[in-house]
């Protein structure tokens, strides 16, 4: 069966790879908070950043934008809505609708912003074990007494193990029915409901199961805590950060 | 010394059905036991009392002398469950993840674990996969898997229910291949299946059960061709007469 997708953790060596997880998540917050008020010079510093880190990690980005072909689309889509709807001085003049340059600036703007916060995401992902970004959840809700932290953390662990599964047994129960014939059916409600409750079914069953075994296997709430550690490498990233970060600001 | 003692156990379902009836046993430490019979016999329900993911409506089960019902934990420990359908057993988001799963729930430190996940890594051989999705492994592969996330909490007792269904002829051999060498090193081993074709040249013990009570209990080559008769295939070379060969060679 092949990779399901190209958004998922390859191993490396690279600075990313490197980093505690803690302080990739505390650098994709801040980077994302600045990016979606910044203008065109804040943006630029974050671009070359991005690039640094996208050549150092060797972030597959043909294949990640193949992944992203929806996400192209609404920003083609976001880019066009800008251009006719923002009022300014127009540069093509088309029956109803005009073409602003001030419309064409704001949607480069949020594409910009937006494609620097989905490739930052992309990187994390790219670079983060998802058992360190459990472990960064469930030191992150630590101080939270009343947030169950490591159900959350578990939770979220058996989502991620689970999603290609319930895709493959939707994948099957499709290919069951297209076989017989339920392509005739024009009707897309009952295509819908004739896929989604065997396949709610046997999610349910197959959640049934996967609560004995954990069972079988001793699961409690009382686990051995996830290992981060904090390295040099983390601290002067996170001194870089604060300089690059209190320079875009600046700005 | 017997590791597992069952007596007069049954099991009657919250709907009334009766799964296990009246049901006693005795098995030795480092045994290679078979358990078979057609479906709805009481086979997995049986091998579920044994680390107390069932508990018994009538009758007891002790693990080497001490109540599962007292020791829940020291149960699961000791007695090792390898589920029919490996992909629902997998927790692990990779494969070094999931064996991990276990220890960490018995709260073994860090170099404890990742001691004992790599030692059973090696033991399955998926060593080489380690940082991998699980759902990228063969049938065979996911089984060894679900082996190793047991063989981490270092049990006594492996249980496997059904652990040859749908594996292709590769698969059967990788499988059975790391049963063989789990009995090797001393485990006790019971393998719950209704093809016998595949185990049964190993084993050393043969119970058959039919609508929860056992029927036939004894050594393989004395009952196997009475299996028919309780709806069980009996292996092709004994119907032919023939001595029945491993299906290793």
């Amino acid at each position: 069966m092949a990779e399901l997708t190209s958004f998922s953790f390859r191993s490396g060596t690279s600075l990313l790879h490197r980093l505690d997880v803690r302080f990739k998540l505390l650098f994709l917050i801040l980077i994302s908070l600045i990016s979606l008020s910044g203008d065109f010079p804040r943006l630029g510093i974050f671009t070359c950043l991005l690039t640094v880190l996208i050549i150092n990690s060797r972030l597959p980005l043909k294949s990640g934008l193949k992944g992203l072909q929806f996400f192209l689309i609404l920003l083609l889509l976001i880019l066009g809505a800008r251009m006719v709807t923002t009022p300014g001085d127009p540069i093509i003049e088309i029956k109803f609708f005009s073409i602003t340059r001030q419309g064409i600036l704001s949607g480069v703007l949020i594409c910009w912003r937006l494609t620097i916060i989905v490739l930052l995401g992309f990187a994390f992902i790219f670079s983060t074990r998802s058992f360190e970004i459990k472990a960064a959840v469930e030191w992150v809700l630590k101080p939270f007494a009343f947030i169950p932290g490591k159900r959350i953390a578990t939770m979220m662990g058996l989502t991620t193990r689970f999603v290609p599964v319930i895709l493959n047994q939707a994948n099957e129960t499709a290919e069951a029915q297209r076989a017989r014939c339920v392509e005739n059916r024009k009707n897309p409600v009952y295509r819908l409901i004739r896929l989604g409750i065997p396949l709610i079914r046997r999610t349910f069953e197959r959640a049934d199961k996967l609560a004995v075994a954990m069972e079988a296997r001793c699961y409690n709430e009382n686990r051995t805590d996830p290992e981060l550690s904090a390295t040099r490498i983390d601290w002067m990233a996170l001194v870089v950060m604060i300089l690059i970060c209190g320079l875009v600001v600046s700005i | 010394m017997y590791i597992i003692e069952i007596e007069n156990l049954s099991h009657r379902f919250e709907d009334g059905t009766l799964g296990l009836d009246r049901i006693s046993l005795q098995i030795r430490e480092g045994a290679f036991v078979v358990v078979a019979g057609p479906n709805g016999s009481g086979k997995t329900t049986l091998i579920r009392h044994l680390n107390g993911l069932l508990l018994p409506t009538v009758g007891a089960v002790r693990l080497a002398g001490v109540s599962v019902q007292h020791d829940l934990l020291r149960a699961r420990r000791l007695v090792g469950m390898m589920f029919q359908d490996a992909d629902s057993q997998i927790v692990g988001e990779t494969v070094y993840e999931d064996v991990a799963f276990g220890p960490e729930n018995l709260q073994l430190d860090r170099n404890q674990i990742s001691k004992r996940v790599k030692q059973t890594l090696i033991a399955v051989g998926l060593t080489d996969f380690a940082d991998q999705s699980p759902h990228l492994l063969s049938g065979g592969e996911k089984r060894r898997l679900a082996i190793a996330g047991i063989l981490a909490m270092e049990p006594k007792v492996i249980a496997f229910d059904e652990p040859f269904a749908s594996l292709d002829y590769p698969g059967v051999k990788q499988v059975l291949k790391q049963i063989l060498s789990l009995h090797q090193s001393g485990h006790t081993i019971l393998v719950i299946t209704h093809d016998l074709e595949k185990v049964i040249a190993h084993a050393d013990r043969l119970i058959i059960m039919q609508k929860g009570q056992i029927v036939r209990d004894g050594l393989p080559a004395e009952i196997v061709n009475a299996v028919e008769t309780f709806g069980v295939r009996a292996p092709c070379a004994s119907l032919l007469g023939m001595e029945v060969r491993s299906w290793l060679n």
